[in-house]
């Protein structure tokens, strides 16, 4: 059996390396695969072929995967739209679901604390003047904010933050930051920060929030 | 074994040393040994307050350096029998002279055969904060009724919470001027405790004497009309384990119900 074989679909062409193979056999077919098509060209309709590298439940190395480039690359008539496998590392898992959740956050902050998190964060804890917390992700805060809030962290301005925002001394989405002056938020629940179109930080509610990210108001089932 | 108890603020100013003094004194008067060690290396004063410092011949510094030993170092106070010493703190040296394996070792030392070791904190919490409550067991953290008092005494007991001593830290209220809290402008009692999230161990009212007494070396629970002193003999009944209900902000001006009660016994 080949190790390397070619499939037509309907975007193009998939190829796909066996795993039961040793990576070495794939290396082996692979090269005569691509010869017997230079030597054969009427054998494929395209010009130009785009390969989806399918690498089945086998994770390659980076040294592995530029083998592969390598060796495709030889043949101008093929280029590497992709490499994907049907697995991934158990640390690339944890990291994906360390992003994907909310987690819940129920913790005095206190001044000069600081707190990292990954992905989005339901708070239900307290924020002391000269707490903070921040997150990648979101943040929904139902706790007492009297610190800094700052979600995306480092540069995501697609986040926002929603809880009772009044008191808090500062919220930061991404680069953008706003010191909360004492009137400046109504004592609501349903106050949103977001950073809008012109990248400046902007407050709405909770009301209007299939304007203000459509995106995340689809994800969460807003349609 | 006796119980090592760390007296921090965070802030300057609010009252540690004070406090450390009187509570010490208090529990003294109670019949508790107790031993006081100063670790304000390089601003020493709590031998000052005591009005012990003309007899210090040794400090902690010679102690952890091997100069001398523990006992030559402790300054004992000839008022209460047996019942009260001080490790006074160095003057000519900074804080970096000790570590806290230091501290740890001297309070290991010593808790066997007092009652209670108290640790006057440095302000700060660099490194004479590190070594104070090394060997801690238990911490009060003092604040006044100030914001920036308040904002200093939630870092201390945050960094707390990041290294937990034996027991959780509780809370004194110090220097409360009766009639701001009453009128409203300064923060209350129930709001500093609330914010702070701790245990209160109690309340002191302000009170001139509270310094005129530091300043002639005897504390203030010595004078046992002063409504300051009342707060710190409370402070040193709760430590023994008592209930006792906290003061109330309006005794003075009302005369309150153990105002009356003590007023009997004055009059004849």
């Amino acid at each position: 059996m080949q190790a390397a074989v070619l499939r037509g679909t309907q975007n193009g062409y998939d190829l796909v390396l066996k795993q039961s193979a040793s990576f070495e056999q794939v290396m082996v077919d692979l090269k005569e695969l691509l010869e017997n098509l230079k030597a054969d060209p009427q054998a494929l309709e395209a010009t130009k072929v785009s390969l989806d590298v399918l690498t089945e439940d086998r994770i390659l190395t980076a040294d592995e995967r530029t083998q592969i480039e390598q060796l495709v690359g030889n043949y101008p008539r093929f280029e590497i739209h992709k490499i994907a496998a049907n697995v991934m590392t158990v640390a690339d898992a944890i990291q994906l679901r360390e992003r994907e959740n909310v987690h819940l956050l129920s913790k005095v902050i206190r001044n000069g604390q600081e707190v990292s998190m990954q992905g989005d964060v339901l708070f239900l804890g307290t924020i002391h003047e000269g707490g903070k917390l921040r997150t990648t992700g979101n943040i929904f805060s139902m706790g007492n904010v009297a610190g800094i809030l700052q979600a995306g962290y480092p540069d995501d301005e697609s986040k926002l933050i929603m809880g009772n925002l009044q008191t808090a001394q500062q919220i930061r989405i991404a680069e953008q930051f706003d010191i909360i002056e004492p009137d400046q938020l109504t004592d609501s629940g349903q106050t949103i920060a977001y950073v809008n179109d012109l990248h400046v930080l902007s407050y709405g509610h909770l009301d209007n929030l299939k304007k203000i990210n459509p995106k995340l108001y689809n994800r969460i089932g807003g349609i | 074994m006796g119980k090592a108890i760390v007296i921090t603020s965070g802030k300057g100013g609010v009252g540690k040393t004070t406090t450390s003094a009187n509570i010490g004194t208090a529990l003294a008067l109670m019949g508790k040994r107790v031993c006081m060690m100063d670790l304000d290396i390089g601003l020493r004063n709590l031998d000052v307050v005591l009005g012990l410092d003309n007899r210090i011949i040794y400090d902690i510094v010679d102690v952890a350096e091997g100069r001398a030993k523990l006992v030559q170092a402790l300054v004992k106070d000839k008022r209460f029998d047996d019942k009260l010493y001080l490790l006074p703190a160095a003057q000519n040296t900074d804080k970096t002279a000790l570590q806290p394996e230091d501290v740890k070792e001297i309070v290991d030392e010593l808790k066997p055969d007092y009652d209670y070791v108290l640790i006057d904190c440095p302000a700060g919490i660099e490194q004479g904060f590190m070594n104070a409550v090394a060997g801690a067991d238990a911490a009060i953290v003092v604040t006044t009724p100030e914001i920036s008092a308040v904002r200093d005494a939630d870092r201390v007991v945050g960094l707390l919470e990041q290294h937990p001593l034996k027991e959780a830290p509780r809370l004194l209220i110090n220097r409360i001027r009766r009639n701001m809290m009453q009128d409203g402008s300064t923060m209350d009692i129930d709001e500093i405790t609330r914010h702070l999230g701790i245990e209160l161990l109690g309340i002191i009212f302000d009170d001139d004497a509270v310094i005129t007494t530091s300043n002639q070396g005897e504390p203030i629970v010595l004078k046992t009309d002063n409504p300051a002193s009342q707060g710190y003999r409370n402070v040193a009944r709760r430590l023994e384990g008592e209930t006792v209900p906290l003061m109330k902000l309006e005794e003075q001006e009302t005369g309150g119900f153990w105002h009356t009660i003590s007023s009997w016994f004055h009059r004849g």
